[in-house]
């Protein structure tokens, strides 16, 4: 998984038997092997890397789980608790061209409930690559094969999801924007997604508001309204362009007033309750999703056509797809992923996470580059292996 | 075997916790040197009291140095890393009522309860290239309510030492957590509590330290507390 995900991930980080350090040896010399195998150069990461990237990207909440120190001139500087921020940050720093493949390896550190504070990551991460479908592909045979290079009889499922679907069938659900939103942030947290559809299916209370704002709302009239917030921030001494805007606001309080009145409807709860059920080997996969968009009547042409591809790019780099699972409710619940993800798992009754993956156009951005860089990569949990 | 009682050091607390413990029947015998932050209690020689800022008193019950003390709810919560494990609140006082609240600029019309802030938060960065900044002294209770309650990850603590209320309209900070009794002080500044915001409904207690365990002093003197606390509450005027 990208790793950064998973320190927001809320599903229990598996725990770790007493580290054995030759085993971990040898599952990351095999690592480096393969690496020198398929021709990638390593990079080395600083092990302190700054604070504020990781704080920034994840939130004030990793704050816990990281650990932090300050430099002697008062910069916040951290363990690195991942290798994917890292990557894109010294990729941006760089200033390399595109196509790169950046492989890496070594220690992370968080902090756990048990003794464990130091896990063994290696990975892959690939930017700037012209044909999405084919490096989505690409990431996902690197993964498998790398695995299996380090844990040749070790017994896998992997897991296929895919954000861009799930963002699709909202649109074509024709939800309101801010219940879309509300859905993609939930998206592969299933228990909060299911709190959310249930708030959802029940009418909103609406809160009392002064009357001036209630008339100009149900007006609809946006400017009058950011016009009349702006002169009451002015006069309680609130800056209208620090941060939320009087257009902001007056936005808004309209779009939550045009759906004030509204609630899921069972017809609409069904179709999700449908899509979310998907759970089918990646071989049947098009078909079941061209299924589902026709029993639905939902305009899903392009996603599902983009999957496709994809899937045949898979199948092109010799992965037997009736043994990967796509699973429509699959997602990694951080803001950063745009589409394709994967996860590698240990066959058996214990969860236990050996590899995730994904691609995650955002994050390039968001770190500060200059243009838009699709990305995608995948790390390994050594210690598992 | 000696108790060490911390007490706060000035204000109306200090005053309201000396009143109690004379009507209680403890003679403190205050330092003729007022810049001294020892006493003693002349009928109980066995007491040691100390006068700490109630931040102080609350990390001090925390590590076990001082074996009771008088300090609000909220800053045992957010002081120790385990007030449960380490501590223990024998006896609500019934002063220092306090809330520690979520609260956004008034003007803020589309925002009511914590899914809104939930919404907020997540487009924020899109919208204005940083994160949502909260303002607070309360960094581990807002980091519980934000994210293990509510599930909201994206956001930025601005650590602020005093006049919080004053953030937003600095311009360092977009909400605040921070403690109101009556609520005047975020009305004047143009604030508003969430719906659901309240993180801790706070007051100042008696509390002990389990750390060294419980001794019959220590027992006994939350006892006479107790029965102090009782008697003024029945003579009140109020009732």
């Amino acid at each position: 998984m990208k790793p950064a995900l998973s320190l927001l991930d809320r599903r229990p980080y598996p725990i770790l038997a007493a580290c054995k350090i030759h085993e971990v040896k040898a599952a990351a010399e095999a690592a480096f092997n393969y690496f020198s195998k398929n021709g990638l150069t390593v990079s080395e990461f600083s092990i302190l890397q700054p604070a504020e990237p990781f704080l920034n990207m994840a939130g004030e909440d990793l704050r816990r789980r990281i650990f932090m120190t300050t430099s002697d001139n008062g910069d916040s500087l951290c363990l690195r608790p991942e290798f994917t921020i890292p990557v894109c940050l010294k990729h941006i720093a760089s200033g390399h061209t595109t196509p790169q493949h950046y492989a890496y390896g070594g220690e992370v550190f968080r902090q756990s409930c048990d003794a464990n504070s130091s896990f063994y990551q290696a990975g892959i991460e690939e930017f700037g690559a012209a044909n999405e479908t084919e490096a989505d592909a690409r990431s996902l045979r690197y993964a498998t094969t790398m695995l299996r290079h380090i844990a040749p009889t070790r017994d896998i499922t992997i897991l296929i999801g895919d954000h861009a679907i799930f963002a699709a069938m909202l649109a074509a659900l024709k939800l309101p924007d801010g219940w879309q939103k509300k859905m993609r942030r939930c998206f592969g947290n299933n228990k909060q997604l299911r709190t959310l559809l249930s708030e959802l299916s029940r009418p909103m209370q609406s809160p009392s508001l002064p009357h001036t704002v209630s008339k100009l709302i149900t007006h609809g009239h946006v400017q009058a309204l950011a016009e009349f917030i702006e002169e009451q921030m002015l006069n309680t001494g609130i800056c209208p362009s620090a941060g939320r805007t009087p257009q902001d606001i007056a936005a808004r309080l309209i779009e939550k007033q045009a759906i004030a009145d509204l609630h899921l409807d069972s017809v609409v709860l069904a179709a999700l309750e449908d899509f979310l059920s998907i759970n089918v080997s990646l071989d049947k996969a098009e078909q079941t999703l061209n299924y589902f968009a026709a029993r639905h009547d939902l305009a899903l042409e392009d996603v599902i056509t983009l999957f496709a591809t994809r899937i045949k790019d898979i199948d092109n780099r010799g992965l037997d797809l009736t043994e990967l699972r796509y699973n429509a409710a699959f997602g990694r619940p951080l803001d950063y992923y745009t589409g394709f993800v994967y996860e590698i798992r240990n066959s058996g009754h214990k969860l236990q996470v050996l590899a995730g993956g994904g691609r995650y156009d955002r994050l390039l951005t968001m770190l500060g580059a200059s243009i838009p860089i699709p990305a995608v990569g995948f790390s390994i949990w050594l210690d598992q292996l | 075997m000696s108790v060490t009682l911390a007490l706060p050091s000035k204000g109306r607390l200090k005053e309201k916790t000396l009143f109690l413990l004379q009507e209680a029947g403890y003679k403190v015998q205050l330092p003729a040197d007022k810049r001294n932050y020892r006493a003693r209690v002349s009928n109980e020689p066995d007491i040691d009291i100390l006068f700490l800022s109630a931040s102080e008193i609350a990390y001090e019950l925390g590590s076990g140095t001082v074996d009771l003390g008088i300090t609000g709810e909220d800053l045992l919560r957010e002081t120790i890393a385990h007030p449960e494990k380490c501590t223990e609140i024998k006896l609500p006082l019934g002063f220092g009522y306090a809330d520690v609240v979520v609260a956004v600029p008034d003007i803020w019309y589309d925002v009511y309860n914590m899914a809104d802030l939930d919404d907020i938060a997540a487009d924020f960065r899109q919208q204005h290239g940083r994160c949502l900044r909260i303002a607070t002294k309360y960094w581990r209770l807002t980091q519980k309510f934000f994210s293990q309650k509510h599930g909201i990850q994206v956001y930025r603590i601005v650590e602020s030492a005093g006049a919080t209320e004053g953030a937003p309209a600095a311009g360092s900070a977009d909400i605040i957590v921070d403690i109101t009794s009556t609520g005047a002080t975020l009305t004047a500044n143009g604030l508003r509590m969430l719906d659901d915001g309240i993180i801790l409904k706070s007051q100042t207690c008696l509390v002990a330290s389990c750390l060294h365990g419980m001794h019959r002093k220590i027992d006994q003197i939350c006892t006479r507390i107790k029965k102090a606390l009782c008697f003024l509450e029945r003579n009140s005027p109020s009732t």
